[in-house]
């Protein structure tokens, strides 16, 4: 809802160019930690804030996505900038801070001076001086106040410098703008036209000769060292903050080199992924102890009754049986923060361009799919920043492909059933080949794809690749920290909700309606009537009987109704296959949840048959299924809502999931084939 | 006529004019690439194509064919 009252709290919005520090002064104003990265374009979707309490400002903060001016030139852009003038729940800013890069004054003006002339209220906050100082030079504040025609505060949002004088400035300007409520910005004042934008590029750059002096102890001759050794052609330039960050160029010509840049990429991106595998793995065996504990301990005390079941086989079992991937995605997502943060992704982009633009794709869905890897939710929003539609979609349709974190704990379950448990490095292998292949996959799909992309994806635009690369920097730990934290909260509201719930029902259907079975004891031990009885009781209950219907479906595919139940469950979330299966083999108590499924699976069989239900080749199958069935319905709902019809995501379901099934039919029959059981 | 495309690796070109009828002309323009600054061609894609030029402080990568529409003097 739009407020329109007058004494609404008062809003400020932040804009600015991508690598502006606009998001790491969010964070500082708001004190709430919102992702910020070193990648163009980052900010997909608002965040916003209250202003922090301690700095005693009641006033609304509002991020927004990293634009270059007011002209949109994607979705994003034109979402940042309708947003700007009129934002859909917020309405028009009060006030605008607009952050400029103290170094790239000349590029990042361009869009304070669009604003100012737009008719907006307007506050320059110059960051990242502390590296401009670093090469002797200092932006003074007074004159490029005067010549912007607004207030112009200094920041060092790294280390919070100035952000006294910042507030106070803010301030002053909300207690004036109080009384005469809105600035009145005129919507399309900025032109395209060259020669108008060619206009202001030179206004804006006769601003920033005039604002940037050197620092007091360096005199002209030093200047002129300095700008001789820089071997500056132009001579209009007069100081060498021109020059882009060193370190930078040396580490490019390493991790960019025309040889080997494609390796080190591959490398790195390898990295990634097994380490994940890795690190992790200490960390799973103590969320799996401790859950195996829970379990067997509330089983002890509640006793063998309904009740006691539905605690520790139901509840305790089902959300454990995920939790224990939680490490695998901490990781995952910790991983992905940092390489964010070092400003390689930029890079990684510019690398894949060409061999992306080849299926119809764009350098710019190398993050979109990278993200893709952790969640396609967030991938899809992010797919935003590609600015040709075709290109757009056609990312946004393989994301799915991508295997996201929920399958990661189907993955390591299933590739712990066919690999040796003392040779870590076999399953590393494997999922590192699972990886590798959804990969080549999605590329395939997207080369098919674009085949038919008339039929599928009808407009047709300019497609573009110009993006800043920009300086490397170390990632800022505590950030990345409480990202991955954030993240991870966010996982577990997401898939936990769901989890618990499913893991009650899927109990409640294979518990009930839990009758005695009737069969001849004489000859049976202890142990052999209870397992007779667990077995009896399962196939007279109610997942069972649903279980039935989909038998037909099963078959074919040498899998069981119990397996097909997990199948139907995992579509609300994938990695509630996991824990639908612990619940449907009774895996109970033990100390160890995850070797307990393994040892049920094992001894599992298909109806009254001596024939094992997983062997090698359905194992390999459910594999191949999970890499290509779309099996959210929070994806599906996304993908409706970013492409703007039931189009794509309906072709999605029937493509991926079709897929999924064939494909496993044909490994399975395959496998079997050649002999493997 | 010499085109930002056309120049080899580590040679720097001073800009004369925009081609304004590339359809990614205003955004280059935008970015910073206007005529009178100096660019320098500092890295490219192993494929040669983007390509990367140092300008106004920061580096900026392109595809090679919307690198065509800017003119060297």
């Amino acid at each position: 809802m739009k407020s329109t009252t007058v004494d609404r709290l008062p809003l400020v919005t932040l804009v600015g160019p991508p690598n502006s520090g606009k998001t790491t002064l969010f964070n500082l104003l708001s004190g709430k930690n919102y992702k910020t990265v070193n990648y163009p374009g980052s900010t997909v979707e608002y965040s916003t804030s209250k202003i922090h309490t301690k700095y005693k400002l009641n006033a609304l903060l509002l991020d927004s996505p990293g634009i270059v001016s007011l002209n949109p030139n994607s979705p994003d852009e034109e979402i940042s900038v309708n947003s700007l003038y009129d934002h859909p729940e917020y309405g028009s800013p009060t006030l605008i801070i607009t952050t400029v890069d103290a170094n790239q004054l000349s590029r990042h003006l361009l869009l304070s001076k669009q604003l100012i002339d737009a008719g907006f209220k307007v506050i320059v906050a110059v960051t990242m001086i502390d590296v401009l100082q670093k090469r002797g030079f200092k932006v003074n504040e007074v004159i490029l106040s005067k010549e912007l025609g607004c207030d112009v505060v200094s920041i060092d949002c790294r280390h919070g410098l100035g952000i006294e004088k910042f507030l106070k400035v803010l301030e002053l300007e909300l207690d004036t703008t109080k009384n005469n409520v809105n600035s009145n910005p005129v919507k399309n004042h900025a032109s395209r036209n060259k020669d108008d934008l060619l206009n202001i590029f030179k206004i804006v750059e006769s601003i920033e000769q005039k604002s940037i002096i050197p620092i007091d102890s360096l005199t002209q001759d030093q200047l002129n060292v300095i700008n001789s050794k820089l071997n500056i052609l132009n001579p209009k330039l007069k100081y060498g903050a021109k020059q882009p960050d060193e370190l930078t160029l040396k580490i490019d010509k390493i991790l960019l080199n025309r040889n080997w840049g494609l390796i080190y990429f591959f490398l790195i991106m390898s990295f990634v992924f097994t380490s994940i595998f890795w690190f992790a793995q200490p960390f799973m065996t103590m969320v799996d102890e401790f859950f195996g504990f829970l379990a067997s301990s509330s089983n002890q005390l509640l006793g063998d009754n309904w009740y006691g079941n539905l605690i520790s086989d139901g509840l305790i079992s089902g959300v454990g049986s995920v939790m224990v991937f939680l490490p695998q995605i901490l990781m995952l997502f910790l991983i992905l923060g940092l390489l964010e943060d070092t400003g390689y992704l930029a890079r990684g982009a510019m690398l894949i361009d060409k061999p992306l633009s080849k299926i119809g794709l764009n350098g710019r869905s190398f993050v979109p799919m990278l993200s893709g890897f952790a969640c396609a939710i967030p991938a899809m929003l992010a797919a935003r920043t590609i600015q040709n539609k075709r290109e757009r979609f056609l990312t946004i349709f393989i994301i799915p492909l991508m295997s996201c974190s929920a399958r990661l704990p189907v993955y390591v379950l299933l590739i712990a059933f066919l690999t040796p448990s003392d040779k870590a490095w076999i399953a590393g292998f494997a999922l590192a080949s699972i990886y590798i292949f959804s990969i080549l996959t999605s590329i395939l799909v997207a080369a098919i794809i674009n085949k038919f992309r008339k039929k599928i994806i009808k407009t047709e635009d300019n497609s573009s690749f110009i993006l800043e690369l920009p300086i490397y920097r170390l990632p800022k730990i505590s950030n990345v920290l409480r990202n991955t934290y954030d993240s991870a909260r966010q996982y577990i509201m997401r898939a936990g909700p769901i989890i618990f719930a499913l893991s009650i029902i899927i109990w409640a259907m294979t518990y009930f309606p839990n009758h005695t079975p009737e069969f001849n004891k004489t000859g049976l031990s202890q142990e052999q009537i209870f397992q007779i009885e667990k077995s009896e009781r399962l196939s007279g209950s109610y997942a069972a009987s649903m279980g039935k219907l989909i038998q037909p479906f099963m078959t074919p595919i040498g899998m069981d109704w119990r397996v097909g139940v997990s199948l139907i469950t995992a579509f609300a979330a994938r990695e509630v296959f996991v824990s639908s299966l612990a619940l449907i083999f009774k895996v109970t108590d033990e100390s160890n949840l995850q070797s307990s499924i393994l040892d049920a699976m094992r001894s599992a069989k298909i109806g009254d048959t001596d024939k094992q239900l997983f062997t090698p080749s359905t194992i390999i199958g459910l594999i191949v299924f999970f890499i290509f069935a779309l099996q959210c319905i929070s994806t599906v709902a996304v993908s409706k809502k970013e492409t703007g019809s039931w189009r794509i995501p309906i072709l999605q379901i029937i493509i991926f999931t079709s897929t999924a099934y064939i494909l496993t039919f044909l490994t399975v029959n395959g496998l079997r084939l050649f002999g493997m059981s | 006529m010499k085109k930002a495309s056309q120049l080899s690796f580590g040679e720097r070109g001073v800009i004369a004019d925009i081609d304004p009828s590339h359809p990614s002309s205003s955004r280059i323009i935008e970015i910073g690439f206007t005529p009178g600054q100096e660019i320098q061609l500092v890295n490219s894609s192993i494929f040669n194509d983007p390509i990367a030029f140092s300008i106004r402080g920061t580096l900026i990568a392109v595809r090679k064919n919307e690198a065509d529409c800017i003119i060297l003097s």
